[in-house]
């Protein structure tokens, strides 16, 4: 893939052109060539960090994160027959859920998106998940992050209860923990133990990037 | 003044007896520890064997919904008048109970719009209903929906006019009930389908949102005509269009597909000589100057956890919006202390209330919002909310 290639990539994903998307990624999926499907990925990492940055700054809104993020995937998944040979994440492996009693997932979901593309591997567990299912999640995938998503104000006293039987199962120290929703606050979400607050998906996205390159 | 005259002089940006308070619809928890009654909490009865057969047969009829429904806003409205409100918000829904696999406890509520409300038991005891997922997340299963529920809809207008008549008849001389006409527009058209759907079809099939505003729309203007022939003089609208950190979707985007929807609401209740007033969530700065343009007449909530300052949107928008709200939900009106509940009121007061048009009350319901905090707010408008304004 030329320079030219990638930047026509980049600009159709930041004109929320799908097609013009698909249209590259396609022909790229086409050839097989590994290095080439490597820079069609860093070309959409890079426009989605954009979208982050204008999502951020308030000249984006969430329809255009979730729209930019919806492409990208459809994207990903045009690329990934050739990337499968080069499954090891460069960034690490994320757990992520939204906590039990909730059954909200589009905050999760845009998440997911951006953490994918930023070269992360996300496992996700769903939504309404039991404590018993984060730790074992933990346990069995030893993430550099953990996030508990949480929309509704009563299911916000089931995050101390998995960070708590993190702690109880000796794995807290070696994790990091995330939280965000509409639910929470970062006042909040520190007083239960977690390590940060994400305010937003493309906000969480960095704070495990920094995390993942030990800043 | 009596308290309506205080609500419709506000209203008018004039300057009332005393800055009015209002009641934002009453969660149960709230309403349980202000009358020491409990609200009607089905949940806790689908798991027995029998009676939970019973009750899921009792709660699809249109007589028992009815009257459960009635029953836990009248408590509501009841436990408004006792903190001392001067007026109460109260809405209409009608929903259904079904087997649903995929929600916690096998059951969910549909209501008639197309979504899937979560039901539960908050750490209260108390019933939670909380919207979770769409039900039609195609175009051709929102046209199936829409032509099947049409006589769900019929039923719906006609409840609601209902409900709100028999709320106005027993309480209209001790308290000014507000008609609430939610979810709007906006929420209707997406939530039946999906935020990431919506979203979708928004870039990649424009027209059929148009269709699905369009049907919403002339939903919606009948609901509002329903809830007005209550006889209600105020009449809410609700449609969250902000998240935490700003506009759900792009300003110009809302106003491109539901612009014109808004104006005709405004100019409905308008032209049956009442006041709408807009609910919204969320961080909201950038559609203020729409509600003038599309002719609304004041905004409720104004979130202090979505960075929503209240000096600041009066600055913004001047008289041409009257204002309800902020008092914060996550602290001050949880466990917040006198002092700081009393000092919040005076703030709050200090920065919308000369001139009129402003009405204090909670920023949103909520379960945790505690009684004795809401009469603090009472009692420090009623010290510092005498006009003349004082400092």
């Amino acid at each position: 893939m030329s320079a030219q290639e990638m930047e026509k990539l980049k600009e159709a994903l930041l004109d929320l052109n799908k097609a013009g998307v698909l249209e590259v990624v396609s022909a790229t999926a086409t050839t097989a060539d590994l290095q080439a499907a490597k820079l069609a990925v860093e070309a959409i990492a890079g426009a989605l960090q954009v979208v982050g940055k204008r999502f951020q700054e308030g000249e984006w809104f969430l329809d255009e994160l979730v729209y930019s993020g919806e492409i990208a995937k459809q994207a990903m998944e045009k690329l990934s027959p050739i990337l499968c040979d080069e499954t090891q994440p460069t960034q690490g492996c994320v757990v992520i859920g939204t906590v039990f009693g909730d059954l909200h997932d589009l905050g999760k979901d845009i998440f997911i998106n951006f953490a994918t593309s930023a070269g992360f591997k996300v496992i996700d567990l769903g939504v309404n998940v039991s404590v018993e299912a984060f730790t074992k999640a933990v346990l069995e995938h030893q993430p550099v992050a953990l996030g508990i998503s949480c929309l509704l104000t009563p299911a916000a006293g089931g995050i101390p209860q998995v960070i708590q039987d993190l702690v109880e199962k000796g794995v807290r120290e070696s994790l990091k923990i995330i939280v965000g929703g509409a639910a929470l606050t970062e006042k909040f979400s520190l007083e239960v133990g977690a390590d940060a607050f994400a305010p937003d998906a493309v906000t969480g996205t960095d704070i495990i990037r920094a995390w993942s390159e030990g800043q | 003044m009596n308290f309506k005259e205080r609500i419709l002089t506000t209203l008018n940006h004039e300057e009332p007896d005393q800055i009015p308070v209002m009641g934002l619809i009453m969660d149960p928890s709230t309403v349980s520890q202000v009358t020491g009654k409990s609200a009607t909490n089905i949940v806790n009865f689908l798991d027995k064997p029998v009676l939970g057969k019973v009750a899921k047969g009792l709660v699809n009829t249109n007589w028992f919904w009815n009257r459960m429904y009635y029953g836990n806003f009248a408590l509501a409205m009841e436990s408004s008048i006792q903190l001392g409100f001067d007026a109460n918000w109260s809405i209409y829904a009608l929903m259904k109970l079904y087997e649903d696999p995929a929600s916690t406890l096998g059951t969910a509520m549909h209501d008639a719009y197309g979504r899937v409300w979560e039901m539960g038991t908050n750490d209260r005891g108390d019933l939670s209903v909380d919207y979770s997922r769409a039900l039609c997340p195609t175009e051709a299963e929102w046209e199936a929906w829409v032509d099947a529920k049409a006589p769900l809809f019929d039923q719906l207008v006609k409840n609601a006019t209902g409900f709100h008549k028999k709320l106005a008849d027993k309480y209209s001389h001790r308290i000014m009930p507000i008609g609430y006409a939610a979810p709007g527009i906006f929420e209707n058209s997406w939530q039946a389908i999906g935020f990431v759907n919506f979203t979708k079809l928004v870039y990649e099939n424009p027209e059929f949102v148009k269709r699905v505003v369009a049907f919403q729309t002339d939903l919606y203007l009948r609901y509002l005509e329903g809830v007005m022939d209550s006889g209600v003089e105020v009449v809410l609208g609700g449609d969250d269009l902000g998240q935490k950190t700003g506009p759900l979707m792009r300003p110009a985007l809302i106003d491109k597909f539901f612009g014109e929807s808004y104006r005709r609401v405004a100019e409905l209740v308008h032209s049956r000589g009442r006041k709408f007033i807009f609910h919204s969530c969320g961080k909201i700065y950038q559609f203020l100057d729409m509600f003038i343009d599309w002719g609304f007449d004041g905004i409720i909530t104004m979130e202090p956890t979505a960075d929503m300052d209240l000096a600041r949107v009066r600055e913004q928008v001047g008289h041409k919006l009257a204002l309800v709200g902020n008092l914060d939900v996550s602290h001050l009106l949880v466990r917040g202390s006198h002092k700081e509940v009393d000092q919040a009121v005076r703030d709050a007061i200090r920065a919308a209330g000369p001139g009129g048009g402003y009405i204090l009350s909670a920023a949103h319901s909520h379960p945790y919002v505690d009684a004795t905090r809401l009469q603090w707010m009472v009692e420090a408008a009623h010290e510092h909310g005498r006009y003349p304004l004082q400092g």
